[in-house]
């Protein structure tokens, strides 16, 4: 994560418009949507791979090894090329859109370890639930820049715990228990940061 | 109206999909209700969209995006794809009648379609219970159905459960609950649930572990409770 001067400084470089459409990644979507662009694809691959592969082996600790993780990511990325019809930029950013196929990708994966039940799909549970309406999209888009700016600025032990949450795949209790601390002192961490992205869920 | 929202943890457990499966199916069913939540996890998985954008990346093996390339220009089945067969299944389990418009994508799976394909034990004249086949799971998940005005036998909780209200309304000694509504209920805590009398009441629930019945009758009947229960998971609750 950047310093807080870095990053605060570059985003007030931007107009407030300009945030919402300066996500470089939207026109390669596109691209591999509308036209099957494999060079598009291909840099949307060299910056995304490398991430989700990261992200995938630090999730999967003890469930897959190094060559598993590289597979999942080519399975990540054939559901990119797959699915980039049905992304929308109304919705989300290309950021979060890679971030729930492969955290999907991830719990798919688990269940096929283990003797889960396979009758209901990841997708019964975790899909995207029918649209919010336009106007609330537009404003979810603009909250989503303050997420992004508002994350630097987090105190060390509340970024830690969502850093924990989100990419290390780990629950309220895993993490109570990795950092023996108490549950509630999780939980209260996790609202503190949320409550100052204005993520406002518990009133 | 909704009233109940799952908490911060549950939602962010959610978002992150750190949940167990049961209990994933209860904040599932309630989002289909509720966008106000369905909002915040929105803005959750941002959070986790961001972090992706940070880690720092390692680097895939030489030759990743051709052999990438072959697999997509000459796909192979692969192992989700019973889950593309699902999704276009999805349709076969869309509510027939309008009857049950409100059953969650999760409980339509499972039942494929329709309450009335699940297993069913009677309990008394005002309830009925249907486990839900999700194995792997030290989870109890059940649908509860609750004629009109009929009570529940007063039960203490051993652990959390979670109560999403599909479809009717009830009330104990602490509030009225209607459609869409998430109640957790913890460890030690009796309750006495009725359904009002106006419509039956359906309910998804998830319980950590079998909730105690109060009084005799139903201390009688516990075992026998259990192993009715049992015995429909076992001979599997759809036909």
């Amino acid at each position: 994560m950047g310093t807080k001067d870095e990053t605060n400084g570059f985003k007030q470089g931007l107009p407030k418009g300009a945030a919402l459409t300066a996500d470089p990644w939207e026109e390669a979507l596109h691209k591999v949507a509308e036209s099957a662009d494999r060079a598009a694809f291909q840099l949307l691959f060299e910056h995304f791979a490398p991430q989700i592969k990261a992200f995938l082996m630090k999730g999967m600790s003890s469930y897959a090894d190094r060559s598993q993780a590289e597979e999942m990511t080519q399975e990540v990325m054939i559901k990119v090329w797959n699915k980039a019809a049905s992304f929308n930029a109304a919705k989300a950013s290309v950021n979060t859109w890679i971030f729930t196929i492969a955290r999907n990708t991830r719990i798919d994966f688990i269940r096929r370890n283990t003797r889960a039940e396979r009758k209901i799909e990841i997708e019964d549970i975790w899909h995207e639930a029918d649209s919010p309406e336009p106007i609330v999209d537009f404003q979810q888009r603009r909250v989503e820049v303050e997420i992004r700016n508002a994350m630097s600025t987090l105190p060390a032990e509340q970024a830690l715990v969502l850093e924990k949450a989100f990419m290390e795949s780990k629950s309220h209790n895993e993490i109570a228990e990795e950092l023996d601390l108490p549950l509630g002192t999780v939980k209260s961490r996790i609202r503190l940061a949320l409550n100052k992205l204005q993520i406002l869920i518990d009133r | 109206m909704i009233s109940y929202h799952p908490d911060s943890r549950f939602l962010t457990d959610f978002a992150s999909a750190n949940l167990p499966m049961a209990q994933a199916m209860c904040v599932s069913a309630h989002l289909e209700f509720c966008g106000k939540c369905r909002a915040h996890v929105h803005q959750l998985k941002e959070i986790g969209g961001h972090l992706l954008s940070q880690i720092p990346p390692v680097a895939v093996e030489a030759g990743s995006f051709e052999q990438l390339m072959s697999k997509i220009a000459s796909p192979q089945p692969l192992p989700t794809a019973p889950s593309a067969q699902a999704h276009n299944a999805l349709t076969s389990i869309a509510p027939k009648s309008g009857k049950e418009t409100y059953l969650p994508r999760s409980v339509r799976r499972l039942s494929n379609g329709s309450l009335q394909n699940l297993g069913w034990a009677q309990f008394g004249k005002a309830l009925r219970i249907a486990p839900l086949p999700i194995a792997g799971e030290t989870l109890e998940t059940s649908i509860y159905d609750i004629k009109a005005g009929g009570q529940m036998p007063e039960h203490e909780h051993r652990g959390e459960e979670i109560t999403v209200l599909l479809k009717g309304s009830f009330s104990d000694a602490d509030g009225t609950y209607s459609r869409g509504d998430f109640v957790v209920r913890n460890a030690g805590e009796a309750h006495q649930p009725t359904a009002t009398q106006d419509t039956d009441c359906i309910c998804l629930v998830c319980l950590e572990r079998p909730v105690r019945p109060r009084g005799w009758f139903y201390r009688l009947l516990e075992p026998y409770i259990q192993y009715r229960l049992h015995s429909l998971k076992r001979n599997g609750a759809t036909h």
